[in-house]
């Protein structure tokens, strides 16, 4: 496929200024990937690991608060790559020491208001966005009916009361809620977790986005119902072929849905490739972080064997003093003597193995 | 919330013989009734005073007949010191409440309301302006400014409830900044605004209308309230509704020198319905508040 991408993110930089400890938080720090039309990206971490405040920085929610994005997001809309990050340099004064931020002057109001203005055309239309706890995303005012025909009138041609609310019906019953029209008139309180879910898929679709993200969609909801959204998703995304950017730090669920995988730790993609060569990995191939998540997912040994669960020692990294080396290093249990000093000395790029998957990680070198 | 479905175990609505209180529905509606019934009282007061409907003229002197009990012949309630009816009287004052009350309303919600929004929404230098302000004002003892007034221009119930409306305006903006401050880290804003929804759309449907209608409504049940309770102290200074025009405080004040004679009648009845009209605001807006409030649940 040579299709230019629809979603193209260099090196992305997301940082909030902490006041208390005078220092930035780098929840993003460097992320570059591309998604191509139809195609689903996994991105998986632990918690922490920026998953969401990247998916957060594509939707322009980051907010006014005190901190930084930097970089580019390239989205193609009515057929054109825009930038949703333009111009917003013209409002933030960086000085940059050694490719890191050390200091920023903000213009808060201009800038609030120009990621409006670049926002307004693509949020609903172009991204629409599921949310982790479903139940806290949907307004405890207004029945769960109101709030997709609300989507549906702003973003679809269907403005009139009636066929909107067709409309919803329609995908209310397409995302297999039970009983709809019940359903339709029913506050978020009277609804399960599940069908809150449900009915946030519907209202994220009923906008007919080209490009959805979900984040976290699983999280919160007990495992029967995550493996039936999961398979509300696969369905969906064998039916409508919407490109989906999928965040979730359930393994199961990245691995049944994305065609391609981006592994994120402390802030950096650590590794990025097509979903087989990266989840397949054994524990001798591909970065030595994914092997370990992997490994961390309990199966038959587990279950039947009744071995220990598999858990990565130590702590995600603190996102405010970053070592100089690998992120990984003080966690990672591959470290051969002949590339210990460079691990902890130097920030290994991300480099191709094969060809379409690259990992970042010294014991791959620098080619 | 106010939970009022939880039972106590081993106690039955039934028997604790409270059954009809306990539906909750049927004691706001009643409430909402209550306030409804006031609204009425309004509209007679205004009804009689243009079509001149009232037994007796509420400015007419008969000094045949001072301080007649109730129960007079002609006077269902008494006179006062001056042989005017009473109840003529009470009717027509309640007009020298309803529209400086309604005005003192506006005046603290709507500028409240926009300065609210800005304070909770702008940036910081807007919200420190906006802050300091209503700290200024809130500041200012009340009574003292609403005598400034006076002093100024004239003792004019619209002037006064001017001043009151704007003493009230701080409150309406740490309420509305207060809840806009809260909802906006809420997920469900977030998500709408993901959705693509306008920030104006976001602001007056679901911040204002969705979630803060009920406290203002609340709010500008006890103004009027408020506003009743403000003519009475003023006019018992003096400085209220002049003579001859009725109002419920100037019946209360030029009734009270009579009423260590036995004639209690002049200022009780005034008084009592100065108590049942600020109780039914009080009641209307519980009862508006819990209907309203019903399906909110965080």
């Amino acid at each position: 496929m040579s299709v230019s991408p629809l979603l193209k993110i260099e090196n992305l930089k997301t940082y909030f200024y902490s006041k208390g400890r005078q220092a930035f938080i780098r929840s993003v720090d460097g992320v570059s990937f591309e998604i191509r039309r139809g195609e689903t990206l996994g991105v998986v971490g632990e918690s922490g690991s920026g998953k969401s405040v990247m998916a957060l920085s594509v939707m322009g929610l980051v907010g006014a608060a005190p901190g930084v994005i930097a970089g580019r997001i390239g989205l193609k809309t009515d057929g054109v790559q825009k930038n949703l990050l333009q111009d917003l340099d013209d409002y933030v004064e960086r000085v940059e020491a050694d490719d890191r931020v050390v200091e920023v002057r903000k213009d808060v109001v201009g800038w609030q208001k120009n990621v409006e203005r670049l926002m307004a055309m693509v949020r609903g239309k172009t991204v629409a966005m599921i949310f982790q706890n479903p139940k806290s995303s949907l307004n405890p005012f207004l029945s769960v009916g109101r709030q997709i025909t609300e989507a549906i009138r702003l973003h679809t041609p269907c403005k009139g009361k009636a066929e909107s609310r067709e409309r919803s019906l329609y995908w209310l019953e397409r995302v297999r809620m039970d009983s709809p029209r019940l359903r339709y008139d029913n506050y978020p309180r009277a609804l399960s977790g599940g069908m809150c879910q449900r009915a946030m898929v519907a209202m994220a679709l009923s906008c007919e986005p080209s490009f959805l993200i979900a984040d976290e969609p699983t999280t919160g909801l007990d495992a029967t119902i995550q493996s039936r959204i999961a398979d509300l998703l696969a369905e969906l995304k064998a039916d409508l072929g919407v490109t989906t950017m999928l965040i979730s730090h359930d393994i199961g669920i990245i691995r049944r849905l994305s065609d391609s995988v981006a592994v994120m730790y402390g802030g950096m993609v650590v590794e990025y490739g097509p979903a087989g060569k990266v989840m397949a990995a054994g524990p001798e191939s591909g970065h030595p972080y994914t092997a370990a998540l992997l490994a961390s997912v309990p199966d038959e040994r587990n279950i039947r064997g009744k071995e220990p669960l598999q858990a990565i020692p130590g702590d995600v990294p603190d996102t405010i003093h970053v070592p100089d080396g690998c992120r990984f290093f003080g966690r990672c249990v591959r470290v051969t003597a002949a590339v210990e000093k460079e691990c902890a000395g130097r920030l290994p790029p991300l480099s191709e193995i094969t060809p379409g998957h690259a990992v970042r990680c010294w014991l791959y070198g620098e080619s | 919330m106010r939970k009022r479905y939880v039972e106590a175990p081993g106690r039955t609505d039934e028997a604790s013989g409270l059954r009809f209180f306990r539906k909750s529905e049927a004691v706001d509606l009643f409430f909402v009734g209550y306030g409804l019934l006031i609204v009425v009282l309004v509209a007679v007061s205004y009804a009689a005073g243009v079509f001149r409907l009232l037994p007796h003229d509420p400015e007419a002197v008969n000094l045949d007949l001072m301080l007649a009990p109730p129960g007079t012949a002609g006077h269902l309630l008494g006179t006062d010191f001056m042989g005017r009816d009473l109840l003529a009287r009470l009717i027509l004052g309640i007009q020298a409440y309803f529209l400086p009350g309604l005005l003192a309303i506006a005046v603290a919600t709507v500028p409240g309301l926009a300065l609210g929004v800005l304070a909770g929404y702008g940036a910081g230098r807007a919200d420190r302006v906006i802050t300091w302000f209503s700290n200024l004002v809130d500041s200012f003892p009340r009574l003292v400014l609403i005598l400034l007034v006076i002093a100024a221009f004239k003792p004019d119930i619209y002037f006064i409830m001017v001043v009151v409306g704007l003493t009230n305006v701080p409150a309406t903006v740490s309420l509305v900044k207060v809840k806009i401050r809260f909802l906006r880290e809420k997920n469900f804003i977030e998500a709408a605004e993901g959705l693509g929804l306008p920030r104006r759309t976001i602001v007056l449907k679901h911040i204002l209308w969705h979630h803060c209608r009920a406290s203002l409504i609340i709010r500008a049940t006890l103004g009027m309230g408020e506003a009743i309770l403000m003519e009475t102290s003023l006019s018992y200074l003096g400085f209220g509704v002049q003579e001859p025009t009725p109002s419920w405080g100037n019946m209360v004040q030029s009734g009270a020198n009579y009423f260590l004679q036995g004639n209690f009648w002049p200022s009780t009845v005034p008084a009592l319905a100065i108590l049942l009209a600020i109780l039914g605001f009080h009641l209307l807006g519980d009862g508006l508040n819990n209907l309203l409030e019903r399906k909110a649940v965080y």
